[in-house]
């Protein structure tokens, strides 16, 4: 059960990774909570609270574990960022659209992601806190032409009206599930020889009736 | 008259003598010839000829003086001559006699599972001492029913093991046939790959001897079934695995043999152990490797003695190095050391390898006896009781071997973990409203105690998997505790923020393990990210322990000063 998750088949589930960058307060954690629990001030979410949290999801049909990790937006806690993006499927870069300062945090960010992981990782770059449209210091005009420039795709969201999140993450969704899947035809192409490669003590990979049920990252 | 009868009855002995004799030296294996041999001696030729003498076995011998005095009153009760065994235990047997048909049937009791010959051998050993305590019974004049008497003995073990010797005949031509056809069960199953590579091989011959072995034994079987009926019993795998090991430490101690479980491990299965490759393969590979493992540890740890004692400075930094400074080695010193942990790396490295290889070959054995565990849950289940298993004798030297590979960071730890004992959580950039204000308003004597508590466990674990956990609940433990400490400012104002980020966590975290004051924790956490299994790693307990590595980091960046805690982000 790789992290990609990939399957022909409707009868598999897809795992997908998303971290979730952004300085510390452009509001990632509310973006999350939302998204996760569509409550905005709960408490007791999860154990982990909005540090960690999965969600699942039906998208025509074909079943979706969503796991989201929260990153640290503090520098000092950057010498291990490619750990925490590692295998991941899609990355939501959040900055406040009144905070020039965390624009241009994204800017770096997508420079190591695109550095570490390539072309493989769904990027999403999102302004935040479209309430406060009059105080805007990130004009749309930029944030969306740079989104195109480093093939990402840009979104507004406001975590306390509860707007454009649902479409973010469908969206996100979409796009990795057409990664895996094109992934996955590329790998059956190659089939033929990987087949040969593949470990003699693996055999469990023969067995039809082996369809995992992706039970393996618990719901936080 | 009689005397021609005699001559008459003679012959016909001598005859049947002959017969069985070649019989038994053409059909019966080493024992079961010199058992009947000895048998039939007792009625040689030579000694029919003196009737007096006729039984000089050393029992019958025993009999004679012992019996004498009942002898003579019995015998006219046997007249009639009972070739039946049964029929020969009289109340009146003498004890000689009497013991020893005991120690026969007690024979048979202690062996299960006798083939056919050996089932009429014992029979025939019943029939000779049963004939031996009816001769002994006689009257010295009553020759003609002694001959009479052996006549029929031979008669009747001679038939047991022309009997016998057919029902063994058709038994291997049974067990052939079976063998053939779980062949073929076998190969079908491996149909699918047209050439093999060597291990297909040997999976496919693993697979017919588990079957095999199924055929002659039945607790897999009650095993199996008992997983198809209870498919949510998530006990049942980690009990087979231990029971699969219970019968490991059966077959290579071969001391006791009673499992816990209740189950009476016979002689027999105890020699199939043995004699069949399956399982045998199975439980030594398993013993094996870990005494491989633990070997190669050992000769690692010699292996780091050695150096230690070789190389001035070894791995203590705080003694010795004053006197060697001045040595002229030390200019090279640095050139050792370099080497010394390239190597170790390189070992470390292969043996990480190892582990995983092993373990993958303990699982695909697992579910190649038992199909019925080829599922998600229970592969997941299985390889944890496999792990937990493997791991327990091994963990205390893998984490020595990680410690001399992470020994600077283990270190730079320490350093910061000293210049930071007493600090507060806001020193390392917790912010103020997740902990308390006044410590003395809390039961715990600083903030996050209970977190720390729960860290310190790790090191009580000697599986991975279990370590996992642990810090699965240590982050736990820090957001219940960072909940309550927030709801201690905000008891008066409306709640703002909505819950605990990774913003928050990672300070939090870190302070935790600067308190946990334990600098191998880094080692350990280095360990546990080679073991954690592919599918956990996207999950909570992935997450969980990337959190820990990269709050250890920056504990051990903290003395640098090159981070300071950013306290206003």
């Amino acid at each position: 059960m790789a992290a990609g998750g990939a399957g022909g088949n409707s009868g598999r589930t897809y795992s997908f990774k998303v971290v979730l960058l952004g300085e510390g307060c452009v509001g990632k954690t509310s973006l999350v909570l939302r998204y996760c629990e569509n409550k905005f001030n709960d408490k007791h979410i999860t154990t982990l609270q909005a540090s960690f949290l999965t969600k699942k999801l039906n998208i025509t049909g074909k079943r979706v574990n969503l796991a989201i990790w929260d990153t640290a937006g503090q520098e000092r806690f950057h010498a291990l960022g490619p750990i925490y993006y590692r295998d991941s499927n899609g990355a939501i870069l959040v900055y406040d659209i009144t905070d020039e300062d965390s624009f241009q945090k994204v800017k770096n960010w997508v420079k190591e992601l695109r550095k570490m992981l390539g072309n493989e990782i769904c990027l999403c770059i999102v302004g935040n806190k479209i309430d406060l449209d009059k105080d805007r210091h990130v004009s749309v005009e930029e944030a969306e032409s740079y989104s195109e420039s480093v093939g990402a795709k840009h979104y507004h969201t406001s975590a306390k009206l509860n707007k454009g999140i649902e479409e973010l993450f469908l969206d996100l969704c979409k796009r990795m599930m057409e990664t895996a899947q094109a992934e996955e035809r590329l790998k059956g192409n190659g089939a033929s020889q990987s087949a040969s490669s593949r470990r003699g003590v693996q055999i469990v990979d023969d067995e039809p009736q082996a369809t995992p049920a992706g039970g393996c990252c618990s719901s936080g | 008259m009689a005397a021609v009868e005699v001559g008459r009855m003679l012959r016909l002995a001598e005859q049947c003598l002959e017969r069985a004799k070649s019989f038994i030296e053409k059909n019966a294996g080493p024992n079961e010839a010199s058992a009947s041999v000895s048998a039939s001696s007792s009625g040689s030729p030579a000694q029919t000829a003196k009737p007096h003498q006729t039984a000089i076995s050393p029992v019958a011998i025993a009999e004679n003086t012992g019996d004498k005095s009942t002898s003579p009153k019995k015998t006219g009760h046997h007249k009639v001559l009972t070739d039946d065994g049964s029929g020969g235990l009289s109340p009146f047997l003498p004890p000689e006699v009497f013991k020893r048909l005991q120690t026969v049937a007690s024979q048979d009791t202690i062996k299960k599972e006798l083939t056919p010959i050996e089932q009429a051998s014992r029979l025939n050993q019943k029939l000779k001492a049963n004939y031996e305590a009816r001769l002994a019974r006689l009257t010295p004049g009553q020759a003609y029913q002694k001959t009479s008497l052996k006549l029929s003995l031979q008669r009747q073990m001679m038939e047991n093991l022309i009997i016998a010797k057919a029902r063994q005949d058709a038994l291997q031509r049974k067990m052939e046939e079976r063998r053939l056809r779980l062949q073929e069960e076998a190969n079908r199953r491996f149909a699918a790959s047209g050439t093999m590579t060597p291990e297909e091989q040997e999976q496919h011959m693993l697979y017919t001897n588990v079957l095999e072995y199924e055929q002659d034994h039945d607790w897999p079987k009650i095993w199996k079934a008992n997983i198809k009926e209870n498919p949510d019993d998530v006990t049942l795998v980690p009990r087979l695995v231990s029971y699969l090991k219970l019968t490991d430490s059966v077959s290579s101690g071969g001391g006791s043999q009673s499992f816990s479980s209740g189950l009476l491990l016979s002689p027999s299965l105890f020699d199939d152990l043995h004699t069949k490759y399956d399982y045998e393969d199975r439980e030594e590979s398993h013993t094996q490797e870990m005494l491989d493992q633990e070997n190669s540890f050992e000769d690692l740890e010699e292996f780091l003695t050695q150096l230690d004692s070789a190389s001035p400075h070894g791995c203590t930094d705080e003694a010795g190095s004053d006197s060697d400074i001045w040595d002229p080695s030390v200019l090279n010193e640095g050139n050792i050391q370099e080497l010394e942990m390239r190597a170790l790396k390189e070992h470390l490295k292969a043996i990480v390898k190892d582990i995983h290889i092993a373990i993958d070959q303990l699982l695909s054995l697992c579910l190649l006896s038992f199909e019925c565990l080829n599922t998600a849950s229970s592969k997941d289940l299985c390889l944890a009781s496999i792990e937990e298993v493997f791991f327990m004798p091994l963990w205390t030297a893998l984490v020595a071997l990680f410690r001399k590979v992470n020994r600077e960071r283990e270190q730079a730890f320490e350093i910061s973990m000293k210049l930071y004992q007493d600090a507060s959580p806001a020193d390392v950039g917790v912010p103020l409203k997740l902990f308390p204000p006044e410590p003395d308003r809390m039961q715990d004597s600083y903030p996050y105690e209970s977190a720390v508590q729960e860290l310190k466990l790790l090191f009580k674990d000697y599986c991975p998997q279990r370590k996992l956990e642990c810090v699965v609940r240590t982050l736990r433990v820090i957001c219940a505790c960072a909940e309550d400490y927030r709801c201690l400012h905000e008891e008066n104002s409306a709640p703002k923020t909505a819950a605990i980020g990774a913003d928050d966590l990672l300070p939090i975290l870190s302070f935790v393990a600067l308190r946990c004051q334990l600098p191998q924790l880094v080692s350990e956490c280095a360990a546990l990210e080679e073991f954690i299994h592919e599918g956990y790693l996207i999950g909570e307990e992935g997450y969980c322990l990337t959190s820990m590595q990269s709050a250890l980091a920056y504990v051990e960046s903290l003395h640098t000063g090159q981070h300071p805690a950013d306290m206003f982000i």
